[in-house]
């Protein structure tokens, strides 16, 4: 709570509650800051809207009230393109195009800087091509650049999507559940990858997770949501970790 | 079980009560169908082939027909059926978009032959058109069905780069539809060459002014030799129809 002050805040989100009818509210006065340059894990039982939480921070959903920020700005003021350059989305299922090939999915993250003209004849600019290679290559699978994702195996897939939202260059990448479909040891691979990722690149990574061996891993903050509320206090295993939450509640 | 069992009754009854409506009880009226088909199937053997070189130009003018028919509509209900997809566009914009497609989908294909007849003057011009127009109401309608079906994790995600509306169709809405717009292009194409083989019959070019003149003229074993070969080319459609769709669809689905 302390250390909160000193760091810089990635997300801050305030009275945040979300309901799709008045009397069903999914969220209720949801109040978290997220520091910058971390890994955040956002865990609790199915069904108590992680996602929906997600899908807010990443400025998908628009909350019934309350409010986001990301860097001390309002996400409900933000253009979508200078959305695109802070935030990156990545859903439980990846997102990615099945019929287009690897790096075509990763230069998707190239979008919100190219305008409509060549790259809507799948022409982008040279730079952008040789980054998409590099998130490509930094992620294991160069030798798959060319493949159609629909031939990639689910762990290739993950790699492509973490590809694409890196190549979007964003501050923050919010996640949701998407190593949980994959065997613990890729699993691992794939979060080492995403650290090695948040270090380099100072990215503030924001994600779902219900493996508590993971979680103990790579949180360095843990959120734990239950019936749509904020549960006090963090999982024991992590307490002793960095674990900087700032729960508002 | 009973509801299951009291529809059941229902559209029995109902079936029995509009077959009805139409003759089908009539057993008069359906023996004396059975015995003309006899007579008019022994009229038609053995086809006469002379009749080969004319009806082949006839066909091939039917074939090109269907063939530009067919792309011109296609082309042009690509983005009738973007602007008619409500998930992209408001909502204002797409009910005008799908009100188009519906107009021009009410027509029949050859009340449009006729039309593009009085418009162009007899002739396949009128007969493309034809088939481009029709073509149009039922690939932009189906197309955009489509297109909201998308997978909106899909669009979400790509959304979240910063992606246009237009960078969304390139490469979210139509990638991820290419398999249903092949198929159904295709299936027009096969529609088409079917149902032009007729626009013939009202001036707009092609086979059915050979079939017409056959049929008027009581000449049964050449209309065979025209009917044969149209099932050739149906035949040959299916079989490029279903290399097409071998050497581009996705193979493996995950």
């Amino acid at each position: 709570m302390s250390r909160t002050s000193n760091q810089q805040i990635a997300l801050r989100a305030e009275g945040l509650s979300f309901a799709y009818r008045e009397t069903d509210w999914i969220l209720k006065d949801i109040c978290l800051s997220i520091p910058s340059g971390q890994i955040t894990i956002i865990m609790g039982p199915s069904g108590t809207g992680k996602t929906t939480l997600l899908k807010i921070l990443a400025g998908i959903l628009i909350p019934s009230r309350g409010h986001v920020e990301v860097f001390n700005q309002d996400i409900a003021n933000q253009p979508q393109r200078s959305m695109a350059s802070l935030i990156g989305y990545i859903p439980q299922q990846l997102g990615l195009v099945r019929n287009l090939t690897a790096l075509e999915n990763v230069l998707m993250g190239a979008l919100g800087r190219c305008g409509n003209g060549r790259a809507l004849l799948g022409l982008f600019p040279r730079e952008e091509v040789r980054k998409a290679e590099a998130a490509l290559d930094l992620m294991g699978i160069a030798h798959k650049t060319n493949e159609k994702v629909f031939r990639l195996s689910g762990g290739e897939r993950q790699r492509v999507a973490i590809a694409r939202t890196l190549l979007q260059h964003p501050r923050v990448v919010v996640a949701d559940e998407f190593v949980s479909d994959l065997d613990m040891a890729l699993a691992l691979e794939i979060l080492s990858r995403i650290r090695l990722a948040a270090a380099q690149e100072q990215i503030t990574f924001v994600m779902s997770m219900h493996r508590q061996g993971l979680v103990r891993e790579f949180a360095e903050n843990v959120v734990t949501l239950r019936e749509g509320h904020i549960a006090p206090g963090f999982i024991p295993a992590i307490s002793q970790g960095s674990a900087v939450v700032e729960l508002l509640q | 079980m009973k509801t299951n069992l009291l529809i059941t009754a229902f559209v029995t009854l109902l079936l029995g009560i509009v077959l009805n409506e139409l003759g089908f009880f009539d057993s008069g009226k359906l023996i004396r169908g059975l015995r003309n088909l006899g007579i008019l199937t022994s009229d038609m053997v053995p086809p006469d082939f002379s009749v080969l070189p004319v009806a082949g130009r006839a066909l091939w003018e039917t074939v090109l027909m269907s063939f530009a028919g067919t792309l011109l509509g296609f082309l042009a209900s690509l983005p009738l059926s973007i602007l008619g997809t409500r998930n992209l566009f408001p909502t204002i914009l797409s009910s005008v978009a799908r009100f188009i497609a519906a107009a021009v989908r009410t027509i029949p294909v050859l009340l449009w032959a006729i039309i593009f007849v009085i418009l162009f003057g007899l002739g396949p011009l009128a007969g493309t058109f034809g088939i481009a127009a029709y073509t149009v109401g039922y690939l932009a309608k189906i197309y955009s069905d489509l297109f909201e079906g998308t997978d909106p994790e899909v669009v979400e995600a790509v959304g979240s780069t910063g992606a246009s509306k237009l960078q969304l169709v390139r490469f979210v809405f139509l990638p991820e539809g290419a398999n249903a717009i092949l198929t159904q292009l295709l299936f027009m194409l096969e529609y088409n060459i079917r149902a032009s083989s007729i626009l013939g019959f009202v001036g707009a070019g092609g086979l059915g002014f050979v079939m017409q003149v056959y049929l008027q003229t009581l000449e049964y074993r050449r209309l065979a030799s025209v009917l044969l070969l149209i099932l050739v080319v149906v035949l040959a459609m299916d079989g490029i129809s279903a290399w097409i769709r071998k050497r581009f669809l996705l193979t493996a689905q995950a």
